[in-house]
């Protein structure tokens, strides 16, 4: 088990850059999770530590050896692929016994691994079908099995959900998790889906254009995005974003938009921002509903309630731009129709510079 | 759906169809139906010209006895043996590495290679005949069935090698990053992972180059002659002798040597058909 440091790595190809020098320190143990866009180069990323993309430029670093001319066969790493690469010709035995074959290991020694390997992902009873012969999910397993086998020091997971229908892929993903809690090695996985980002992650490395955008853990990055592009990947439904201006300083900050007005928390940065143009973003699920009797209320015009069960989505329009509220239905159905407006509280509002798209700095809020 | 099924097209379609396919069918089969019918003919009904009558004499296990046991028709067929199967070992074996290094590896020339490997396949093979006679002539294998072997498998290299390659391309490419990532050699990842999945490419290829080679008549007659190293293409000739054309052994001959490609074609079936395609639709 070891960590994975990657410094300033960059992947071109010919004059085109698609990897714009990453940083990030995976610790021992530890279970990161790229996620970004498709083609935001975190793929890319991963094959280059599994070794099977050449690596332009930096220094990777695995178990403090220097790999980035090390062959793939030699980093000790195991990788999970999307559509699983089982070997078509071999049973699901032999599948997870081709990495320790190969390395000449004894007779009982592969019997052994594979029946415990078998028994943690309750592949037991198909040891002897063929890939053809078995589901996804199962397919999904044999390809984990083939990963864990071996003990590596580094698990590489290459969004090996995406072909799984949603049912199997939260039941595939509790067992991901478990397994990585069970074992504890190393682990990088790669998605474009944020809600396994969420809740697989230890911490989450966001991905955009090559260049990572934010890494922090799940919650803190919900909490705290750093930048508007964080802010609209995470969370479902994504957090809103009004457009406004700060229109007074003060204790109790303003921000502006067609009319209305919402309080600011009282930060120094916010306080001394009267006049800029501000994005606000607000998560759907921080909303309070509101009649239009509340003083500090902002005024919506709802277009459509979609009932989930316990709880409800509101699609309303702000200023002309679409506005999500999310709220509970219990004990509250008889007002959902007749939403007209909602309250905020200022620390759950996140203030970004309407230039940069960055959060001005100062506003923390804790979990 | 296009062409439309003949079922479901006019009465007057279908009847010119059913009246003229079996007409095509005989025309098309006439020589081969010559062939048969001179090989249970006597001598005789060739010398008083009666080609295409009733035989006088039906001589079926005579002509073919004689085929078999008096004349050496079975060491050309022996020979064809001895050619053909070491040419497509060799060829198919050859051309599973080559389409294997070009299928995988992303290497600079890759793709001149590849097309110098197709492009050999366009010169009219005429042209080489005279520079390929002198050359075999001056390594001393003219009149060797191991010279007709290296020459036919330098020739067929060329087309397995285009087979294999587009096969091996459409393989999934993370099988072999898989196997890289579990610590697989690349000769290992060859041998173990790829050559397996490659069984039904070597099948449809073996099928295929079997029957061109076997069927060769042209490097048969300018590489070799006599029965030491002649296949039983151009030993059928050997029944022409200077003052009588022997047809009827010749026919019986001739049937005798097309049996094994037709037999390896109804055996094969399948691999045949899907080595004429699979190449083509990827």
């Amino acid at each position: 088990m070891a960590g994975v440091q990657l410094n300033g790595i960059v992947k071109a190809y010919g004059a085109v850059q698609v990897v714009h020098g990453i940083d990030l320190e995976v610790n021992e143990q530890e279970f990161v999770v790229l996620v970004g866009p498709s083609g935001c180069g975190k793929s890319t990323t991963l094959r280059m530590i599994a070794g099977l993309e050449e690596i332009s430029d930096g220094d990777l670093t695995i178990d403090g050896r220097r790999v980035n001319r090390v062959a793939p066969k030699d980093r000790d790493v195991a990788m999970v692929f999307q559509n699983y690469a089982l070997y078509p010709h071999l049973n699901v035995a032999e599948n997870i016994a081709f990495g320790l074959r190969i390395r000449k290991e004894s007779k009982e020694v592969i019997a052994s691994s594979v029946e415990e390997v078998g028994n943690i992902l309750g592949l037991t009873p198909y040891l002897e079908r063929r890939p053809a012969d078995l589901s996804g999910g199962q397919r999904q397993r044999v390809a984990m099995g083939r990963a864990i086998v071996r003990r590596p020091k580094v698990f590489l997971f290459d969004e090996p959900l995406s072909n799984l229908d949603a049912k199997l892929r939260t039941q595939m993903r509790a067992e991901i998790k478990r397994l990585h809690k069970r074992l504890g090695v190393t682990s990088i996985y790669v998605t474009h889906d944020q809600v396994e980002a969420m809740t697989l992650a230890d911490r989450i490395v966001v991905m955009n254009d090559g260049k990572i955008e934010q890494v922090g853990s799940p919650m803190d990055l919900f909490l705290n995005p750093a930048n508007t592009f964080v802010a609209g990947f995470l969370g479902s439904p994504p957090m809103n974003m009004v457009a406004a201006q700060i229109t007074s300083g003060g204790d109790a900050p303003v921000a502006e938009f067609g009319g209305q007005r919402l309080t600011l928390a009282p930060l120094p940065s916010l306080q001394n921002a009267v006049g800029k143009n501000v994005i606000l973003g607000i998560r759907p699920e921080f909303v309070r509903i509101a009649d239009d009797s509340a003083a500090d209320s902002v005024k919506v015009e709802v277009d459509l309630t979609e009932t989930l069960g316990s709880e409800a989505l509101i699609h309303a329009s702000l200023n002309g731009e679409p506005f999500v509220i999310r709220t509970e239905t219990v004990g509250q159905m008889n007002v959902l129709d007749g939403i007209s407006g909602f309250t905020i509280a200022p620390n759950l509002i996140r203030v970004f510079d309407a230039e940069t798209g960055v959060a001005l700095p100062g506003q923390v809020t804790e979990q | 759906m296009f062409p439309t099924p003949i079922q479901k097209q006019s009465m007057a379609a279908q009847v010119s169809y059913q009246a003229l396919l079996p007409l095509a069918l005989i025309m098309w089969l006439l020589p081969l139906i010559a062939v048969a019918l001179f090989s249970i003919r006597p001598l005789a009904d060739f010398t008083n010209g009666n080609y295409w009558g009733m035989p006088s004499s039906f001589e079926f296990f005579e002509n073919y006895g004689k085929v078999f046991f008096e004349s050496d028709m079975p060491r050309y067929l022996w020979n064809s043996v001895l050619i053909t199967v070491p040419t497509v070992i060799g060829a198919v074996a050859l051309s599973c590495m080559t389409g294997f290094a070009l299928g995988i590896y992303r290497f600079r020339g890759n793709l001149l290679i590849f097309f110098m490997f197709i492009a050999g396949n366009f010169v009219p093979f005429q042209i080489l005949m005279v520079p390929v006679r002198d050359l075999t002539v001056s390594i001393g294998l003219y009149d060797t069935k191991l010279g007709l072997v290296l020459f036919h498998v330098a020739f067929q290299t060329g087309f397995c090698t285009l087979f294999m390659r587009n096969f091996i391309r459409a393989l999934p490419h993370e099988l072999i990053e898989a196997a890289r990532v579990e610590g697989v050699a690349e000769w290992r990842i060859f041998w173990f992972v790829v050559l397996p999945l490659m069984r039904p490419a070597i099948a449809a290829l073996s099928v295929l180059i079997f029957t061109f080679i076997w069927n060769d008549y042209f490097w048969a007659v300018v590489l070799t002659q006599g029965p030491g190293a002649q296949p039983v293409t151009a030993g059928i000739t050997s029944f022409n002798s200077q003052f009588v054309a022997q047809y009827h052994l010749m026919s019986a001959g001739s049937i005798v040597a097309a049996l094994p490609p037709v037999a390896m074609f109804f055996l094969m079936q399948r691999h045949f058909i899907a080595g004429l395609t699979l190449g083509a639709v990827k």
